[in-house]
């Protein structure tokens, strides 16, 4: 496949595998320390939702789905599915030392294994994934906050996860 | 000596204690190190569920984290090709119980559960 198209579509693939999964596991729902919240009042304070700002801080704060899907992609170039489920493990070991339960960090390693297995029949690669995952973060944490903000409110209040405040 | 070394870490060739195994036994290794994990998990009354509510509770429990240690520790085996006797099956069983006897004895040793100061889930 086109490396281009590949990049586009991984970057899609990952960007709903990580915010689904984050949002059903209450991140926009309620900061797990104290860095985040400063982060999700200081988006609210720019007219950003207090929902998305939790998930951005949340995100910033511990390694969850997002940093599962990373490494998972990087497990994946580097030692096959095993390498997937290494990561899966290795991501639980980081969340609990950042004092996060760490359902979403190795659910979302999991299912980001599965599915790098599955798209890699159609022919996009792990190094796709790679590319695409930071890519896809970079649309929540990196080109405007504020927006990003609301429309993972948005998607927060689809899930009935919103943070009610 | 740099043979030695080479036949380790590659696989396919010779190794210390390897045998390389088809796709079916490290599936079926998956399986039994899961099931064994979580049985022995169960047998030392580690609770089937985490507390209430489930997405933020620090305790451990029977499906959470078990097998996900089990299956971390397996894959590490086999990825250096390490599958020991009968084509990985006693070494499943054995990752299983220790991750069965880890989580209920010596997990908070290791992972200490956050207290509830005012840092961590106000």
């Amino acid at each position: 496949m086109n490396e281009i198209i590949g990049i586009i579509l991984a970057a899609v693939i990952c960007w709903l595998n990580f915010v689904i999964i984050d949002t059903y596991f209450g991140l926009p729902q309620q900061p797990g320390v104290k860095g985040a919240r400063l982060v999700g009042e200081a988006i609210k304070k720019r007219n950003g939702d207090i929902a998305g700002g939790f998930f951005q801080g949340n995100v910033l704060c511990s390694p969850d789905a997002s940093a599962g899907t990373l490494l998972a992609a990087i497990g994946f170039l580097v030692l096959g599915i095993p390498g997937g489920i290494i990561a899966a493990f290795f991501v639980f070991i980081g969340n609990r030392l950042c004092a996060d339960p760490g359902y979403a960090g190795t659910v979302g390693c999991l299912s980001a294994t599965v599915l790098i297995f599955i798209f890699s029949f159609v022919g996009l690669t792990a190094e796709m994934f790679i590319v695409g995952m930071v890519i896809a973060i970079l649309t929540v944490q990196g080109i405007d906050q504020v927006r990003a903000s609301i429309v993972l409110g948005k998607i927060a209040d689809k899930f009935n996860r919103h943070a009610r405040e | 000596m740099f043979g030695l070394v080479y036949n380790a870490v590659n696989p396919g060739v010779y190794g210390f204690a390897n045998i390389t195994i088809g796709y079916f036994d490290i599936v079926l290794a998956y399986i039994v190190a899961i099931v064994i994990s979580v049985l022995v998990a169960l047998i030392l009354r580690v609770p089937l569920l985490p507390s209430k509510p489930y997405r933020y509770s620090f305790d451990v429990s029977a499906v959470y984290p078990t097998p996900i240690i089990a299956v971390g520790i397996l894959s590490l085996f086999l990825v250096l090709n390490y599958t020991f006797a009968y084509n990985g099956l006693l070494l499943a069983m054995i990752i299983g119980i220790f991750s069965g006897v880890f989580v209920k004895y010596f997990f908070y040793f290791v992972f200490p559960s956050p207290d509830m100061g005012e840092d961590v889930n106000e």
